[in-house]
């Protein structure tokens, strides 16, 4: 089994935090293992076990039965690095050099994108899908896992 | 040869005490590296083509000491102290807008900036003082004894806080910006905090400038009481916590949890916290009431200020270790 934690924290504005993974559905479509997908309520729903609002300790049972996980850059990163679990980070304008764990799989596609302030608001950070690795590459790495 | 920044932060004085303070300066037997001159006027001026101004930052660039003039926040001293301290010089020799260096000061107090000192400070006299008191400098009996500053120095002693003008090591330990406007005390908590951090704190002899007290204008003419007693609240706290660390994590889920693996390395580390189920602590507003703004506790504005590039766990080990 292994964890998605796809979304990273709403923003105030509504506008879609630019941390947040634009390919999710394309890579369920092409993983083979079951997945459990975990977050808040209001995210949407990539597959059909959606675990809402687990408290922190669920999260942690989960994370030591699960073969991996995958997420954006949100809190999750940090409890799996937190539970010893190496999880694969998918990065686009943070930079995991501060952000990121070196103990994790930290995909980011170009390191010259990522916002030249990294301490602000990501509220005034623009989503961009094109700053994502795509989802074959992720593949490489799940299988490598 | 380290470098040393002078900052003066200045206010309502362009045409009394200023003058002869950055005339002092200029005249120092080791010239400083840069001088910022932080004008914090209601009403700011552009003084290059004043006459006594226009010559001065002539004299200043035929000697070769790099200058600027710039325009505060009008937010407090210690904001100012803290853009000077964030510079990136190795040194800062803060000097106040009505405090006049004799020329050897600078010299002197660099002889005693080691590696282990976090700040130097010579005697601070107003005429007719000059004196030797037989004050400690030593914090607990900041109520009850005058600063070792107001009097003739003559030795090197160590102390655990100065005031007024002093060298300090730069980006080290950062002001308090929680403190009010009138920054009641900032002096004191910023070197007693260089002091928690292991540094020492020396007076030395040799060095005096004559605070002229001028009581027109300066950084500080603000007669809010409650501004005072809002600072001096604040004081009172980092005094009655000061065998702990306070830590305040205004911040993130994630945050919190990527500083779990700090805290223990952290010296009598009282924590407030926004998610107690990761790190147990007393809440935010009970660390908003002991302390003021809590904004300088903020991991983020940190990192910004330091132009941080390192790692987050790094940047909470910078803060509280």
């Amino acid at each position: 089994m292994i964890i998605i934690s796809p979304y990273a924290k709403a923003l105030l504005s509504k506008k879609q935090n630019p941390k947040n993974y634009p390919y999710w559905k394309e890579l369920i479509s092409q993983i083979t293992e079951p997945i459990i997908q975990v977050g808040i309520e209001g995210e949407e729903q990539l597959v059909p076990d959606f675990r809402k609002n687990l408290p922190i300790s669920e999260l942690r049972g989960l994370l030591q039965e699960c073969r991996t996980w995958i997420s954006c850059d949100s809190f999750f990163q940090h409890l799996g690095w937190d539970e010893n679990k190496p999880g694969i980070v998918l990065w686009s304008v943070s930079d995991p050099l501060i952000f990121g764990h070196p103990e994790n799989t930290n995909l980011l596609k170009d390191r010259s994108k990522i916002a030249k302030n990294q301490f602000l608001w990501w509220e005034f950070v623009e989503h961009k899908s094109d700053l994502f690795v795509e989802p074959k590459e992720i593949l490489v790495h799940l299988n490598k896992e | 040869m380290p470098s040393v920044l002078c900052s003066v932060a200045t206010r309502g004085r362009y045409h009394t005490t200023l003058p002869l303070v950055l005339s002092a300066i200029m005249n120092q037997t080791r010239k400083v590296d840069k001088l910022i001159i932080y004008d914090d006027n209601d009403e700011p001026k552009d003084v290059r083509q004043e006459y006594l101004y226009k010559h001065f930052f002539q004299m200043l660039d035929i000697k070769g000491v790099a200058w600027e003039w710039l325009f505060a926040q009008k937010k407090g001293q210690h904001h100012i102290h803290q853009m000077a301290n964030m510079r990136g010089f190795d040194w800062v020799w803060r000097v106040d807008d009505d405090a006049i260096p004799e020329s050897n000061v600078l010299e002197n107090l660099l002889k005693y900036a080691k590696d282990d000192v976090g700040a130097v400070g010579g005697s601070v006299l107003t005429p007719p003082q000059n004196e030797k008191n037989n004050a400690t400098g030593t914090i607990d009996r900041i109520d009850s004894e005058p600063n070792i500053q107001w009097g003739q120095i003559d030795g090197v002693k160590e102390v655990e806080h100065l005031h007024c003008t002093f060298l300090y090591r730069s980006g080290v330990h950062d002001y308090n910006l929680g403190l009010s406007r009138v920054a009641h005390r900032e002096e004191t908590l910023f070197t007693f905090g260089l002091h928690q951090k292991g540094y020492k704190i020396l007076v030395v002899p040799n060095a005096v400038t004559w605070h002229l007290k001028n009581p027109e204008g300066g950084i500080r003419s603000e007669t809010k009481q409650e501004m005072f007693e809002h600072d001096e609240q604040i004081f009172r706290n980092v005094l009655r916590f000061r065998a702990d660390t306070i830590v305040v994590l205004n911040c993130g889920l994630g945050d919190h949890i990527v500083f779990s693996h700090v805290l223990p390395s952290i010296r009598n580390p009282v924590v407030f916290s926004c998610y107690p189920e990761i790190v147990p602590g007393g809440s935010i507003a009970e660390a908003q009431h002991l302390f003021g703004d809590i904004y300088q506790y903020n991991i983020y504005a940190r990192m910004d200020g330091w132009k941080w590039k390192d790692s987050l766990e790094s940047a909470f080990r910078k803060m509280y270790t």
